[in-house]
């Protein structure tokens, strides 16, 4: 928590996962960049599909890191964080199919308008309603992002609900040409996401976010306006939401209102919960953990004596038990847990002197 | 304007619903004094600090704090301009360490609260701040602690901490040895007056407390509150003397000492 230097074990992960299309291609024996046909690639083999898996834990882990931002470090509950994360992807989906710019001033404008927006639409739904407390100001920020979700599922300029396709995007962009490329790419935004999130934290700022989530009312007692802080928070969480949502729009090539979807944030809240509230690793293990469940049980077909149950129509079900038994076993999330247990160790093997009740800390 | 009048209020009520708490005060504070604010429990002494700091906004009157109409400032605004306050019922950050409970305080009114790329911790001046604070209140082997594994004296002298970290000009004492045990009195007292001879008469103290001899033993003057009104205010030797306080309150107050501590 408090290392000034990057643990060895961050580079070590770091390594793996740049080495991991390689890795994946020499165990199985196919190519890290798909099959050529002609002057084309076809994304088939092992690798190329790992890489696919890899690219979706990465933004989610990014959209889950950006709600544990807001959520985590700074205890603000939104669910309006699919809106930053919708919007970011409209902006440069529309940029890049309705207008007459170039591919490359498209993109550059798309990444800069999204982010922009995001920002903006974080300072303006702050300072709309931060003053509501709680329960209230969730329900607001979910209340705005539906409206979002519905407008866009309406809009006959993006094809409502249908949404629509991105067919205009770079070959060294495209992840059905160039996935390695974009794998890199997405690999890059992540580390740099992690890093400054972890840096922003362990900031003054960072330490102010932490004090309002603990005790608002003494933080404001000792000098500190928590309003300002808040807006800090959820700006900056919504820019980094919104880059998830561009990175997906790419991925994907497509636009649609599903982006502007509850999903979007129901899974970062689920994912930062499972991992650890308030901890850097626990969202991205959060995403890991539930994506590859997903990619590993969603094509399944289970038979239990005479019924077959095709996993993907429970999936919800199954991710809500799979939830609740998380919850249980791992009170404060997976990382929160082990943290917790952790010093509980090294508190019982070595209680600071003076301390007249060193072990009841009750987390 | 008196310029050594650091804080007045005038007329300055605060109703909940049919309850009026505050009723029409009208007090002037003297800077660099310790002034003392006594009276049985629900008299309002908690609710006249809430309107001190910001915390609630009172249903009529003003509060002039050097010179300046701060009744519709909110809390963290005054915070910054010298008003600290320490609380009767704990109110710490409970899941961050001791040391990083004062460290926030002594970052509070610095330029870096907006520093967002360098770790807090290199920023060591105000660790030291806080250590120094620490050893004053006498918690610095505890300070790698999480707040809440304090035992409850540990955490009041955090409560007293914190609030000396940011180095407040007007400081509001809400009951500081409220539940803390006997001995350990005689040590806050000895911290209120090194203070107070170390910022030579710079720092003015308000002070709630239900404890008697400290009252009388410390305060320059003291203003007795009863359901919500001053009932009456002097110098310790004037209240003890006072008749109508003797017979209205002290004498309950005394006989009623133990529900007095516990509050
Ligand atoms: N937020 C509130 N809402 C409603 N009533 C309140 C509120 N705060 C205080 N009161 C009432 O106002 C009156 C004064 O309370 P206050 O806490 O100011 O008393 P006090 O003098 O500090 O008492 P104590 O010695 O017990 O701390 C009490 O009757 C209390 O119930
Ligand atoms: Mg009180």
């Amino acid at each position: 928590m408090k290392e000034r230097a990057i643990p060895w074990v961050f580079l070590l992960i770091l390594v793996s996962l740049i080495a991991f299309p390689f890795i994946v291609a020499l165990l199985t024996g196919s190519s890290p960049l798909g099959v050529a046909r002609g002057d084309r690639m076809i994304m088939r083999g092992e690798s190329v599909r790992w890489q696919a898996v890899l690219i979706e834990i990465f933004l989610l882990g990014i959209l889950a890191m950006s709600y544990n931002l807001i959520f985590g470090f700074t205890g603000v509950i939104s669910f309006g964080h699919a809106l930053f994360f919708g919007m970011g992807g409209y902006t440069i989906g529309l940029l890049l199919e309705f207008t007459d710019l170039d591919t490359t001033s498209a993109l550059i404008f798309g990444l800069i308008g999204g982010l922009a927006l995001a920002a903006l639409l974080g300072l303006i739904i702050g300072l709309v309603s931060l003053r509501l407390q709680g329960v209230y100001f969730a329900i607001f920020t979910l209340a705005v992002a539906e409206m979002f979700f519905i407008f866009f599922g309406r809009l006959q300029l993006t094809r409502a609900e249908d949404g629509f396709a991105i067919t205009d995007l770079p070959v060294w962009l495209d992840p059905t040409q160039s996935r390695l490329t974009f794998y890199y790419i997405v690999l890059a935004v992540f580390v740099l996401t992690f890093v400054f999130i972890r840096r922003l934290v362990n900031s003054p700022t960072g330490a102010v976010f932490k004090a309002i989530r603990e005790n608002e009312d003494r933080a404001s007692a000792i000098g500190y306006n928590p309003l300002t802080y808040k807006l800090i928070a959820i700006t900056i969480g919504g820019v980094f939401a919104a880059l998830a949502g561009i990175l997906q729009v790419i991925l994907n090539k497509k636009v649609g209102p599903e982006l502007l979807s509850v999903t979007y944030t129901v899974d970062p809240l689920l994912m930062t919960i499972i991992g650890g509230i308030g901890t850097f690793t626990g969202p991205v293990i959060g995403a890991s953990g539930l994506h590859l469940l997903d990619t590993a049980l969603r094509e399944q077909i289970v038979t239990i004596g005479s019924t077959t149950i095709r996993v993907a129509d429970s999936w919800s079900l199954l991710l809500g038990l799979i939830f609740i038994a998380v919850v249980l076993i791992f009170p404060q999330g997976i990382v929160g847990t082990w943290m917790r247990w952790r010093a509980r160790r090294v508190r019982l093997s070595s209680p600071p002197k003076g301390a007249e009740n060193p072990v009841q800390a009750d987390h | 304007m008196n310029a050594s009048i650091i804080l007045e209020t005038h007329h300055l009520s605060k109703q909940f619903g049919g309850l009026v708490a505050v009723n029409d005060i009208s007090l002037h504070f003297e800077r660099g004094a310790l002034h003392s604010i006594i009276g049985p429990n629900g008299a309002g002494k908690t609710t006249f600090f809430n309107l001190l700091t910001g915390k609630y906004r009172p249903t009529s009157g003003t509060v002039i704090y050097k010179g300046e109409d701060i009744t519709r400032q909110p809390v963290f605004q005054r915070a910054r301009r010298g008003i600290g306050r320490s609380f009767q019922i704990t109110n710490i950050f409970p899941n961050l360490t001791v040391l990083e409970n004062v460290r926030l305080s002594a970052q509070a009114l610095s330029s870096i609260n907006f520093r967002f790329f360098r770790t807090a911790l290199s920023y060591d001046q105000y660790i030291r701040r806080a250590y120094e604070i620490l050893e004053l209140v006498g918690l610095n082997d505890s300070a790698l602690l999480p707040a809440n594994a304090l035992p409850h004296g540990g955490k009041r002298k955090l409560e007293l901490a914190i609030l000396l970290a940011a180095d407040p000009e007007l400081l509001l004492l809400d009951e500081p040895t409220a539940g803390m045990a006997s001995e350990q009195v005689p040590e806050l007292i000895q911290t209120i007056n090194a203070l107070r001879q170390a910022s030579q008469g710079a720092k003015t103290i308000i002070m709630v407390e239900h404890n008697m001899n400290v009252v009388m033993n410390i305060s320059d003057r003291i203003t007795v509150m009863h359901l919500g009104s001053v009932l009456a205010e002097g110098t310790p030797a004037e209240i003890a003397a006072n008749k109508t306080v003797q017979s209205v309150y002290l004498g309950e107050l005394y006989g009623d000492y133990g529900r007095g501590q516990s509050a």
